[in-house]
C-alpha cells in the first residue's frame, strides 16, 4: 500500500517538476522578448 | 513517507491538473478574450510581446481568483451537486496549497503586468483581483442577494485592463466596455442561478431566486436586460465604434431582450421546465463573445 503510495507521490513530483520546469523556460523567454519590445520602445 | 499521512488524497502532492481546475480555465477564457478584445479595440497596439503578457497577466489574475474564491468557498462548494466535485471539496488538495497557489498568481500577474506594460494597467488588474476576492466572495457573496450585482464588477474590468495596457489611458469607450458587462452579469448570472436554485439554498447561499422568488428574479433578468441592451448601442451613438458594431450590438442585443422576455412569462418552477433560462443563460455567453468580436471586427474593418 506504502509503496503504491510513494509510487502516486513520485509520479506528480515528476509531472509537476516537469512543468515548472517547462514554465519556467517559457518564463525566461518572455523576459527576453519583453527585454527586446521594451528596448525597441525606448529608441 | 509514513502510511498515516497517507490516509487521505489531500495528503498527497497536488495533481497538476487539480490546480489547473482552480483557476477555472472556462471562465478564463471568457474572461481573456474580453481582455483581449479591449486591447484590440484600442488606437494603438502595444508590440506582441507586451500584448501578449498583458493578456496572459489578465489569464493569471483570473486565475488566482478561481483558486482564492474556491480556497475560501471550499465549504459551500461541498454543499453544492455543481461544484462538490472540485478539488478542495472533493478532498483532492489540501485548503492552504490553494491559498497559496491563488496569491501566489495574482501576485505575479500584477507585478508582471506592471513590469511589462504600464502600472496603471497594474493597478486595475490588483483593483479586479482584490474587489472579486474581498468585496464578492468574502463580503457581498454570503449576505446580499445583490451580490452579483454590484459583484459584477469585478468581472467587467478585463477589457478596459486590455485597453489601459495598450494605451496608458482611461478613456470613454472601455468605460462603456466595463458597464456593458456590469449590466449583463445579473441577467446572466440569475438566469444559471434559477434553475439551479436548489443548490445555492442548500448552501445557504442568498442568490436572488432563494431571496425574492422565481418571479421577481425573472422580473429582474428582463429589466437588467434593458439598460444592457442600450448600453452595448451606446458607442456606435457615441461615434465611439462605426456600423459594423452597431448593428451587431442591436441585433444581437434585441435577440437577448426577446430571449429575457421569454423567461419573464416562463411560470414553471421546476428546473425541468426551464428551458427559456437556460437558453437565455447558453445565449448570454454567445452574446458577450459576439459583441466583444463585432467591437474588434468593426475597429480593424471599417478604420
Amino acid at each position: 500500500m506504502v509503496s503504491n503510495e510513494d509510487e502516486i507521490i513520485r509520479k506528480r513530483q515528476r509531472e509537476r517538476a516537469r512543468i515548472m520546469g517547462l514554465l519556467l523556460g517559457g518564463f525566461v523567454i518572455l523576459l527576453f522578448f519583453i527585454t527586446v519590445a521594451k528596448i525597441g520602445i525606448n529608441w | 513517507m509514513p502510511a498515516t499521512l497517507m490516509t487521505n488524497a489531500a495528503a498527497l502532492p497536488a495533481d497538476w491538473r487539480d490546480l489547473l481546475a482552480l483557476t477555472k480555465p472556462r471562465v478564463m477564457s471568457l474572461v481573456v478574450f474580453s481582455g483581449l478584445a479591449g486591447m484590440l479595440a484600442a488606437p494603438q497596439l502595444p508590440p506582441l510581446a507586451l500584448g501578449f503578457t498583458a493578456i496572459l497577466c489578465i489569464a493569471l489574475g483570473a486565475g488566482g481568483c478561481g483558486a482564492l474564491n474556491q480556497w475560501y468557498e471550499a465549504d459551500i462548494d461541498a454543499k453544492m451537486r455543481r461544484t462538490a466535485k472540485r478539488p478542495l471539496p472533493a478532498g483532492r488538495m489540501e485548503r492552504q496549497t490553494a491559498l497559496h497557489f491563488g496569491v501566489g498568481l495574482s501576485v505575479f500577474s500584477v507585478v508582471l503586468m506592471g513590469l511589462a506594460t504600464n502600472w496603471l494597467a497594474a493597478a486595475l488588474l490588483a483593483a479586479s483581483i482584490l474587489f472579486y476576492v474581498l468585496v464578492y466572495t468574502v463580503w457581498l457573496k454570503p449576505r446580499t442577494a445583490q451580490n452579483i450585482v454590484i459583484g459584477g464588477a469585478a468581472g467587467a474590468f478585463p477589457p478596459l485592463i486590455g485597453w489601459v495596457a495598450a494605451t496608458g489611458r482611461i478613456e470613454a469607450l472601455p468605460v462603456i466596455l466595463f458597464a456593458i458587462i456590469f449590466l449583463w452579469t445579473p441577467p446572466h448570472f440569475w438566469a444559471l442561478s434559477l434553475f439551479v436554485r436548489s443548490d445555492y439554498a442548500a448552501a445557504g447561499i442568498p442568490m436572488l431566486p432563494v431571496v425574492a422568488g422565481v418571479r421577481s428574479t425573472r422580473r429582474q433578468i428582463f429589466l437588467y436586460s434593458l439598460p444592457m441592451a442600450a448600453a452595448a448601442v451606446v458607442p456606435w451613438l457615441l461615434r465611439l465604434t462605426g456600423p459594423i458594431y452597431g448593428v451587431s450590438a442591436a441585433i444581437f442585443s434585441l435577440v437577448f431582450v426577446v430571449l429575457a422576455g421569454r423567461v419573464l412569462v416562463n411560470r414553471a418552477t421546476d428546473p425541468n421546465g426551464m428551458g427559456f433560462e437556460k437558453h437565455l443563460f447558453a445565449y448570454s455567453v454567445f452574446y458577450l463573445f459576439a459583441l466583444f468580436t463585432a467591437l474588434v471586427a468593426d475597429r480593424w474593418i471599417a478604420w
